[in-house]
């Protein structure tokens, strides 16, 4: 009650102290213009008032509130999290997709389903959002922070820039639904402190769980020139008895100095928290349909998930490029075009598999992506669909949901998928038991046309996220092209042995990025120095079993014999050299057709390379025949036409020429049948050979 | 070049082989594994498999050929698709006609039975469009640009072929070879492919070729190899030259096996500068006219020399004599 008798609501609203005791103990109800009035009386939201049940905040409004500088003098020029990976939308839409897919709610088994919106804004309707963001507030902070000569300095300087100059901003909003949305308090252990207060904190739900460092969250404020993030969040489970519309911002800038005082880096949007003695610290508040609107966050219905609003995203792979200003601004028309392509293959290319379900079943994620300007569709919804770009990929991995894998491939062209498994032995970890043999299934199938890369292997584990595509190496010459899937841990289905130890220590050999099994810390730390080499073990028997399933037969033989038969081999794929003629004339072209009396008429073009016009040459004709010697017509005229001469039925050529056409007709009573049935083959001879 | 009395089909046929099914008599089917034949050669190799007492193959193709072929306004009508089977070898034809499998009228399937006893060693298998043209049935207006090869007796689905080797006891062995007792190998160029004749009765020569041995031993074994090689490719070409199919104007004609292949890769190296078809035409003049088959001879052994790799084997074994040298002085 913000501190106030109810006489004194009763007062200000304008009705009787009665009627505000029996509102509070909950025998009545306010009217609606009551309600306004009741918020508008203790400075707070319609929602609060309507949904409120416990203490709201009140009296000051929702701004930014920095983070003082620490006593100590220390100064963090950005977060280093950021550099972890690549400034770019792909890898923010691996981490933000898997994030998503990690808070995936079980229970239903419906998938989570995962929306990227590029908005560009210009005009009035970015004058709207920065007056909604309170831009005025962070502009000298903003301009503090582009002064220094840092990295991130650097970056903030040019998006504002582009922002000034041309009046542009791109919003990129990442949406998930059925997700657990960030629960818990605002500063105690749980989802909501991991992502918005906390750095390297991995607080992650699930088993099968994607991420374990706490660093992917860092790729949303990194994709963000501005180092703006603003998140609308729909709770899975009440906190503070509410589930919908919990906001907050944070802003991530460099150490900075202000008006004399210095501020150590980030800053949050939101209500300052009356609990917290001697200083401003902002928390999430639940707004409003109104601020949520113009802030840009509206959630479609009431499922639980979160939006993440990037303010000033921008897709460079190196923030050092950001300080061009052309070609890669985010202002070009193009680069909201670019981006929202790059977004869709990066979604295909690392969650095709979880996108894809077997029969009967749905997938664990379905995702899309639009491109709006000033909030109007400029490229409608594109729903993601593996089957379009890895129709190989997932054809195998439904066939393995299905299961309608075969045994060997013996049909081509029928998208049949061959299913064998490879062990994985597991170490112990430190102290504990042993681990043991795990075997992860691998898929063969044909490789389509529109695959990408052929003859790859894909490696994935749980969560089904690509860790790793490549190609198979060493596969002999003549393989029809195939893809392959390897399934390791609880992808390998809820039967494979040791499944949970294989998954355990398949997540402990990733890197940040996600992208390879190799020797990390974590790995050498919980199992032994030397346990990465059991992946090694496990990708060369994986090739291995693929070289079984796919690759040609060698012929058998004895040793000594095969050492004889090294280059005892004729024709095939050692590519005839091309007969280098020294100057040969050659026919280029024929025009023929059978004329009144059935005889052939021909004029044909000859090409001269240089030097070539001292052969004398010999036209053939000849009727083509299936085997056998092809029948030889007699010419009963043979003329030149152009740049040559005709002797005896020889053609010399004119010196210095490259062109030179002559024409014949053949001598129908040399025609072994009728022209009709069969066709001709003309050939030009050197010499006078035997006629 | 050549010219045809009628309109011809442009464009790509493509022929594709997409399952093989072997039949042993009394027997059911049995499918064979996609590895027997591919896609990328081209070839389907039949002499894989587990079982020699197959007596059929049935092969299911599939062809692509370009829309126009039915388009209903263009020169043709009475359109079929046809897979036909040859071998030069037994002069075996087989045709079956495939049928449209889409309303497109591009793809066309259907299956070819390949019987083993009509067929000797490689078979080529193509695809031709046939149909009406100027009021005249059966014409073939497209074939397929690269054939298929259906080989009876490979394991291996390879275009390349390997010229066999055998080891054998040259006194105890078959009839022919017992007076070359003596000699270490022996070149055959009777049978279906070339053969090379090793002699086990010749002290120490398995043992030479099959064994790892000392660094000295190997450097006679790559010498005797490369020499072998060289015996080979001069025999094969001799053989390959001197038995030519001639055209009425003199014209020789490359045959369809492994002579023919021989013949393709030293022609360039026995008359440099030459397309292979006048390289074939003037070698065959010389040897059988009057003159300039003994001017050849050094080219003919040139060529061999090149193939079998003679001279790298050579310098190779001359300096790791040196090394063998620079290791006793040590």
């Amino acid at each position: 009650m913000a501190g106030r008798t109810q006489t004194e609501l009763a007062t200000s609203v304008g009705v009787t102290r009665a009627a505000v005791s029996a509102w509070i103990t909950g025998r009545a109800r306010p009217r609606d213009e009551t309600i306004r009035k009741i918020a508008e009386a203790l400075g707070t939201d319609l929602g609060t008032v309507r949904n409120r049940t416990t203490d709201t905040l009140v009296g000051r409004p929702v701004a930014w509130y920095h983070r003082p500088a620490p006593l100590d003098g220390g100064r963090e020029f950005g977060n280093p999290a950021a550099f972890a990976f690549e400034a770019d939308v792909s890898a923010l839409a691996r981490e933000a997709t898997q994030n998503s897919l990690d808070e995936r709610i079980v229970d239903g088994g419906r998938p989570v389903r995962v929306r990227y919106t590029l908005d560009e804004l210009t005009g009035e309707t970015l004058a709207r959002f920065r007056r909604a963001i309170r831009w005025e507030e962070l502009v000298p902070h903003y301009e503090a922070a582009a002064s220094q000569d840092q990295k991130v300095g650097q970056a903030i300087s040019a998006g504002l820039r582009d922002m000034n100059t041309r009046d542009r901003l791109v919003l990129l909003r990442v949406d998930d639904y059925n997700a657990h949305g960030l629960t818990g308090d605002d500063y105690e252990d749980g989802r909501f402190a991991a992502v918005m207060r906390r750095q390297l904190d991995s607080h992650k739900s699930g088993r099968h769980a994607g991420g374990s460092y706490g660093l992917g969250k860092a790729t949303l404020w990194a994709a963000s020139r501005l180092g703006l993030v603003l998140v609308n969040s729909t709770l899975h489970e009440p906190h503070e008895g509410r589930t919908e519309g919990r906001l907050i911002g944070r802003l991530d800038l460099p150490w900075r100095e202000v008006d004399g005082k210095a501020w150590a880096g980030p800053a949050w949007f939101g209500r300052p928290d009356p609990h917290v003695e001697g200083a401003d610290v902002a928390r999430s508040w639940w707004a409003d349909e109104g601020i949520v609107e113009q802030l840009r966050l509206t959630r479609e219905g009431d499922e639980p998930g979160t939006s993440f609003l990037i303010v000033g995203a921008h897709d460079v792979a190196s923030l050092i490029d950001a300080t061009s200003s052309e070609g890669d601004g985010v202002a070009d028309d193009d680069s909201v075009h670019r981006m929202h392509g790059r977004l869709v293959q990066a979604l295909e290319r690392n969650f095709w598999a979880a996108m894809t379900s077997g029969a009967g079943r749905r997938p664990l994620l379905e995702a899309s992506v639009r491109t709006l300007r000033n909030g109007a569709e400029v490229i409608a919804e594109e729903r993601v669909d593996p089957r379009a770009s890895q129709p190989s990929r997932t054809r195998a991995l439904q066939a393995f949901l299905d299961g309608t894998t075969v045994e060997r491939l013996t049909e081509k062209g029928a998208g049949q998928v061959v299913m064998t498994t490879v062990p994985l032995s597991v170490p112990g970890r430190e102290e504990r038991r042993s681990g043991g043999e795990h075997r992860a299934v691998l898929l063969v199938t044909e490789a389509e046309d529109d695959d990408g890369v052929l003859n790859t292997l894909t490696t994935m584990r749980g969560n089904r996220m690509t860790v790793r595509m490549k190609p198979v190496p060493n596969l002999p010459i003549g393989t029809d092209p195939f893809q392959a899937v390897l399934l390791a841990g609880h992808a390998a289905g809820d039967g494979a042995p040791f499944a949970d130890e294989a998954e355990t220590f398949l997540r402990a050999s990733e890197p940040p990025e996600h992208d390879k099994w190799g020797q990390t810390d974590e790995l050498r730390t919980r199992y032994s120095p030397s346990a990465y080499r059991r992946i090694g073990s496990l990708v060369q028997e994986t090739h291995k079993a693929v070289r079984e399933l796919v690759a040609a037969p060698k012929e058998k033989r004895r040793t000594s014999a095969e050492r004889i038969r090294k280059r005892l081999a004729v024709g095939g794929k050692r590519a005839v050299r091309p007969a280098t003629v020294a100057g040969l004339p050659t026919l280029d072209e024929l025009h023929a057709h059978i004329g009144d009396g059935g005889a052939w008429c021909i004029t044909a073009e000859v090409k001269i390379p240089a030097g070539g016009d001292s052969w004398p040459l010999v036209p053939v004709a000849k009727l083509a025949v299936r085997s056998g010697p092809k029948p030889v017509l007699a010419w009963s005229e043979l003329a030149a036409v152009h740049n040559c001469e005709v002797v005896d039925g020889v053609l010399h050529f004119t010196g210095g020429a490259r062109r030179a056409t002559f024409s014949g007709v053949t001598d129908v009573t040399t025609h072994p049948v009728k022209s009709t049935l069969s066709s001709l083959v003309v050939e030009l001879r050197t010499g006078k050979g035997d006629k | 070049m050549r010219a045809y009395p009628y309109p011809r089909l442009s464009g790509r046929v493509s022929l594709r082989v997409t399952a093989v099914e072997l039949k042993a008599p009394g027997e059911s089917r049995e499918p064979l594994d996609v590895k027997a034949f591919s896609a990328v050669e081209q070839v389907v190799a039949l002499g894989g498999t587990e079982r020699d007492d197959w007596e059929s193959a049935r092969l299911k193709l599939s062809a692509t050929v370009p829309s126009k072929a039915t388009d209903p306004d263009g020169p043709w009508s009475d359109v079929s698709v046809v897979a036909v089977l040859a071998e030069g070898a037994t002069n075996a034809r087989t045709v079956v006609p495939l049928e449209p499998s889409t309303e497109s009228g591009r793809e066309w399937t259907g299956s070819m039975d390949v019987w083993r006893a009509d067929h000797l060693d490689r078979a080529s298998l193509n695809v031709h469009v046939v149909a009406r043209t100027d009021g005249v049935a059966g014409r073939v207006i497209a074939t397929s640009q690269k054939d298929w090869i259906v080989d009876l007796s490979a394991r291996a689905p390879k275009r390349q072929r390997e010229l066999d080797v055998v080891e054998v006891s040259f006194s105890k062995g078959p009839q022919w070879l017992q007076p070359f007792k003596g000699v270490p190998w022996i070149v055959d160029t009777s049978g279906d492919v070339a053969a090379v004749h090793v002699n086990t009765d010749f002290e120490g020569l398995t043992d030479l070729l099959s064994g790892a041995g000392s660094a000295a031993e190997g450097l006679v074994r790559d010498l005797m190899l490369a020499q072998m090689r060289t015996d080979v490719w001069t025999a094969v070409f001799h053989v390959a030259i001197g038995d030519l199919e001639i055209e009425e104007d003199g014209t020789p004609l490359f045959s369809h096996d492994w002579r023919g292949e021989v013949l393709r890769e030293m022609l360039p190296d026995v008359m440099p500068g030459r397309p292979l078809e006048e390289a074939l035409g003037e070698v065959h003049r010389r040897r059988a006219g009057a003159s300039g088959w003994i001017d050849l001879q050094p080219r003919i052994h040139f060529a061999a020399t090149q193939r079998a790799q003679m001279p790298k084997a050579l310098s190779t074994a001359i300096r790791g004599l040196d090394r063998l040298h620079q290791g006793a002085d040590a």
